[in-house]
């Protein structure tokens, strides 16, 4: 077996770009297996204690570029990408519920979105194995599936989670310690080290400093290393070499300032919901069913705020340390699918922002709200995005410094997430009511970078097949949330991960 | 206000005495003069390296817990505090305070200049034992510019006498050569350079060459009628200027309770260094407006964040962060950033004759308009304006830009009570958080608020 580091002239079994969610967890597979790996990852390498607890200081968002149309906006950069080894686990909030079996079948259900080509089931047991290699922290007995164990004790809960729960329990609605991809206890990960049990810090989406949170930098990619793989930071993809036969036989790109090419036998595309559909839009390849860039969707993610007589000091604790499902299918919703709440800990400057933003304010009103953080809290939603046509990735004509077209995404809600929006907001200004807030008002957001490569059993309805290979490139595969036929109500992560170990596996079984 | 604490590191042969007249002429200030180690009453501690003296003086300002101070250094202190400034920069805890910094005639990090026969002469009187009483009295007579009052001129030599042959010949032969530049550069603490209008080797053209580029924010002065030894020669001048620098860093000051936070071992150095490069006054040229849309940023300043009125260094931070890097996305019916704010800027002035001119309300009401679409220009008007439309989503960025710049300082995180900065140092453990609850405060989180 051939083993890092390997050279430009070698042929590695296959190359991974991005070290994310996606390429980090199928990385490490595939080197179990003893393929000879190679990842490339834009952003450069971090240790935990590296990341700084401050909003504008954290270097750990992909902050190049992108156009945000439509009639809602999406905003990228912190909200949502993510740079470094590691990718996006470095700044995602580790909230990681597993998705409700009825998401998966939409289209068969309830008639509109689409279905994904996959068994619940099966997606389910490689969800049990993330889970079991990265430690989770939640509830002895989960309130909406009786079969769920949690690893760790669920985190403390805060003062947005208390607040949430007595509202909760005054309304009637089921809530539980949330499902956190993070170690409440000292934990000794293979081949990394000592994790530390969660601090309480308040500030994962700036990058865990103690490693408490699952990340892949800590987890899947030392595991990887350790298993013969190599892990290259600053390498940014500029193109593929195809042969006539139309495989790809390298991957051309740049690190320090030099042009390099690996050749190879596969490649695994999983730079995220934008990067991945860019680069082959610039490309120009494995789109012959028209479909890359389409069907983008976005999280429904509004957040209903308010001010308590108690110091709240939300900024402190695990931000998310409460859950409820009971909203994944309300009875008369007017919806198909539904969503899920979640306790909220947001710190000052992204309150700031999503206040200016999402809340319209300025002025008196502005000031006053922020300098009462310290009594504010809120609770915040992910509800489902069904995928729309127009809702679309496309190529700008500006270009980036590699000369490659920047992306343009155009979200527009439409009726369906209108309406989820508008029942979310009711529910959780009861919530907040009944909690003792006062001067509720709610904040409009989305989140999440969903759908632009969709996986489907039809190459002329989906740009790659239910296990992820292209359609048109026989050894290209996607694996990240681009591959998503709906958005799911439950946040992405753990999916990606799961999707990401499946996809290693229908592969090596189909190759070796 | 309260006025920062004075910080006085002295000269080579010298010691905190040599500020005695400049303290008095600051009587509202607390001053504390230091002896560097081997000199004036430490003099038996004999030779302390550059590095150690540093440590000396950083190990002093924590002890004294300083939350709000301006060091001041002469000549080889000037060496000295420009390395204990680079270390504050760089986040050390526990140098949170240091608010500016004043050089007199003072060493630069590089190796000072000194002709070899001068060097090789000082280190001669010192060649059998402590300077001898006649080689102290060339000594201060050659970096004066006129003859000292007999008690100073005793001082002078006095202390001269008194300092430790080590120490004199230790910074002589290595402590003035060595290069400590890497780590002495892009300094953002204020500075104040003071030449001696007749000195020679540290006079003003070297102030200008070695020490002047290394602040990135520095006024520089020339004290007239002095050459080396400006705080005996001209002390009332020289304080003049040090109360005057004293006064306008003192507007940046934190509270001390916040200071003491900051500073403390619950902070990561990266956290730290951040968060303090955010309360030094940033440049126009860094800053990327012309004036006109200087004092319109201001003024759009004062009508998103009422209380902070029409602040210039947050709109200059704010010119900074539009015209950097970006961060991450933008709307697609609007031009890049840059553009969007010189054409929502113009389109602002065109459409209200001159935004930064209207009262207050006239103000507010235009952005209402504008924030209801109501208001941009029109099709003709050429390429260098905006929509109605795209007034509306620029001024959303300009709303979020003003509320995130704000928020990002430290005088904003100390205004709201916000301490979440403060969940984890450099040790192997994170402090974070053990009481989360509501109401529930951490005795650390008392402390630091009963002393504000």
């Amino acid at each position: 077996m051939s083993r890092a580091p390997f050279a430009d002239h070698d042929i590695v079994d296959a190359v991974v770009i991005g070290t994310g969610a996606g390429g980090a967890p199928l990385l490490a597979r595939l080197a179990e297996a003893g393929l000879s790996v190679v990842a490339l990852e834009a952003g450069r390498a971090f240790r935990p204690e590296e990341h700084v607890a401050d909003e504008l200081a954290a270097d750990i968002y992909w902050t190049e570029e992108r156009l945000s149309g439509g009639d809602d906006p999406t905003a990228f950069g912190s909200n949502n990408s993510g740079i470094g080894v590691g990718g996006s686990t470095l700044h995602w909030g580790a909230f990681c519920p597993r998705p409700d079996p009825r998401d998966l079948q939409l289209k068969t259900l309830t008639g509109q979105g689409a279905d994904w080509p996959l068994a619940h089931a099966e997606l389910t047991d490689y969800i049990r194995r993330v889970e079991a290699f990265t430690g989770v922290s939640g509830p002895s007995s989960y309130p909406w599936d009786a079969t769920r164990h949690y690893a760790y004790p669920p985190v403390a809960r805060n003062a947005s989670a208390a607040a949430m729960a007595r509202g909760c329990a005054a309304l009637g609605i089921t809530a539980a310690d949330a499902p956190a991809a993070l170690v409440s206890r000292d934990r000794d990960q293979p081949h990394w080290g000592q994790r530390q049990a969660c601090v309480n810090c308040g500030t994962c989406h700036q990058g865990c400093r103690n490693a408490a949170k699952t990340s892949m930098d800590t987890s899947y990619l030392p595991h990887a290393v350790a298993h013969g793989a190599e892990v290259r930071a600053g390498a940014r993809v500029l193109s593929f070499d195809i042969d006539g036969a139309g495989r790809i036989t390298g991957v051309v790109y740049r690190q320090q300032g030099e042009d390099r090419r690996q050749r190879c036998r596969a490649v695994f595309l999983c730079a995220g919901g934008v990067e991945t559909p860019r680069l082959l839009l610039n490309l120009g390849i494995a789109n012959s069913s028209g479909q890359i860039g389409r069907n983008f969707m976005a999280h429904v993610a509004t957040q209903v705020w308010g001010s308590f007589d108690a110091e709240m000091r939300m900024n402190r604790g695990y931000p998310s340390s409460l859950i409820t499902e009971d909203l994944l299918r309300p009875e008369r919703a007017g919806f198909a699918g539904g969503y899920l709440i979640q306790s909220l800990g947001v710190l000052p400057v992204n309150l700031a922002t999503g206040l200016a933003r999402g809340a319209g304010m300025w002025g008196e009103r502005l000031q006053r709200l922020l300098h009462q953080y310290n009594r504010l809290a809120g609770i915040g939603i992910n509800g489902d995005c069904l995928p729309h046509h127009d809702n679309r990735l496309t190529l700008s004509d500006e270009v980036d410094a590699f000369g490659h077209r920047k992306a343009r995404i155009d979200f527009s809600y439409h009726a369906n997430e209108r309406a989820i929006d508008r029942h979310a907001r009711q529910t959780m200004t009861a919530i907040w009511d009944a909690a003792g807030a006062s001067d509720i008002f709610a904040v409009a957001r989305s989140a999440h970078t969903i759908g632009t490569c969709r996986m489907g059993d039809n190459g002329d309805e989906a740009v790659v097949d239910a296990e992820g290979r292209s359609f048109d490139i026989p050894n290209l595969l996607v694996c990240d949330n681009s591959v998503f036929p709906s958005a799911l109500a439950a946040n992405p992560a753990l999916t990606i991960m799961a999707l990401s170990l499946r996809t290693a596996d229908r592969y090596l079984a189909a190759s070796f | 206000m309260t006025q920062p604490t004075l910080v006085f590191l002295h000269a080579l042969g010298a010691s905190g005495r040599e500020w005695d007249l400049v303290r008095r002429h600051l009587p509202d200030h607390r001053c504390l003069a230091l002896d560097l180690p081997g000199f004036g009453d430490r003099a038996d501690e004999g030779y302390a390296d550059v590095a150690a003296m540093a440590d000396d003086l950083a190990a002093f300002i924590r002890r004294e817990r300083l939350t709000a101070c301006v060091l001041v250094g002469h000549s080889m202190g000037g060496k000295i505090v420009t390395l204990v400034a680079a270390r504050a920069m760089s986040g050390e805890a526990g140098l949170a305070g240091v608010l500016g910094v004043v050089l007199v005639a003072a060493s630069p990090p590089c190796p000072e200049p000194i002709t070899d026969d001068r060097r090789a002469q000082m280190i001669g009187w010192a060649a059998d034992g402590p300077v001898a009483r006649a080689d102290a009295e060339t000594f201060v007579a050659a970096n004066t510019a006129a003859p000292l009052p007999e008690a100073l001129r005793e001082q002078a030599i006095a202390d001269v006498e008194r300092s430790s042959r080590q120490a004199w010949l230790g910074w002589l032969e290595r402590g003035s050569r060595e290069d400590w530049r890497p780590a002495a550069a892009g300094i953002a603490i204020p500075a104040l350079i003071v030449a001696g209008g007749e000195d020679g080797d540290l006079g003003e053209a070297a102030q200008r060459r070695l020490n002047l580029p290394l602040y990135a924010n520095a006024a520089f002065r020339v004290v007239d009628g002095a050459a080396h030894l400006i705080p005996y020669e001209q002390p009332a001048a020289l304080a003049r200027l040090i109360a005057d620098h004293a006064a306008t860093v003192a507007k940046t000051a934190l509270p001390a309770h916040f200071v003491g936070l900051l500073g403390s071992a619950r902070v990561s150095r990266r956290t730290r260094a951040a968060m303090l490069e955010r309360t030094r006054p940033l440049a126009d040229d860094a800053a990327g407006w012309s004036e006109a849309q200087l004092d319109a940023v201001a003024a759009l300043v004062a009508q998103v964040l009422p209380e902070l009125g029409a602040d210039r260094a947050l709109a200059r931070r704010i010119g900074a962060a539009v015209h950097g890097p970006g961060d991450g996305w933008r709307f697609a019916d609007l031009p890049p950033d840059v553009e969007a704010w010189t054409r929502g800027l113009a389109t602002l002035d065109a459409l209200t004759g001159g935004f930064a001119a209207q009262s207050p309300s006239e103000q507010h009401d235009w952005l209402a308009r504008i924030d209801a679409g109501q208001a941009g220009s029109g099709d003709g008007d050429g390429a260098d304006r905006l929509s109605p439309a795209q007034m509306a989503l620029w001024f959303q960025d300009v709303r979020a830009e003003i509320a995130r710049q704000w928020m990002a300082t430290p005088a904003a995180m100390a205004a709201i009570g916000y301490d979440g900065f403060a969940v984890g140092g450099d040790g192997a453990r994170k402090q974070g958080y053990v009481r989360i609850a509501a109401d529930d405060v951490e005795q650390w989180q008392h402390a630091a608020e009963a002393q504000s």
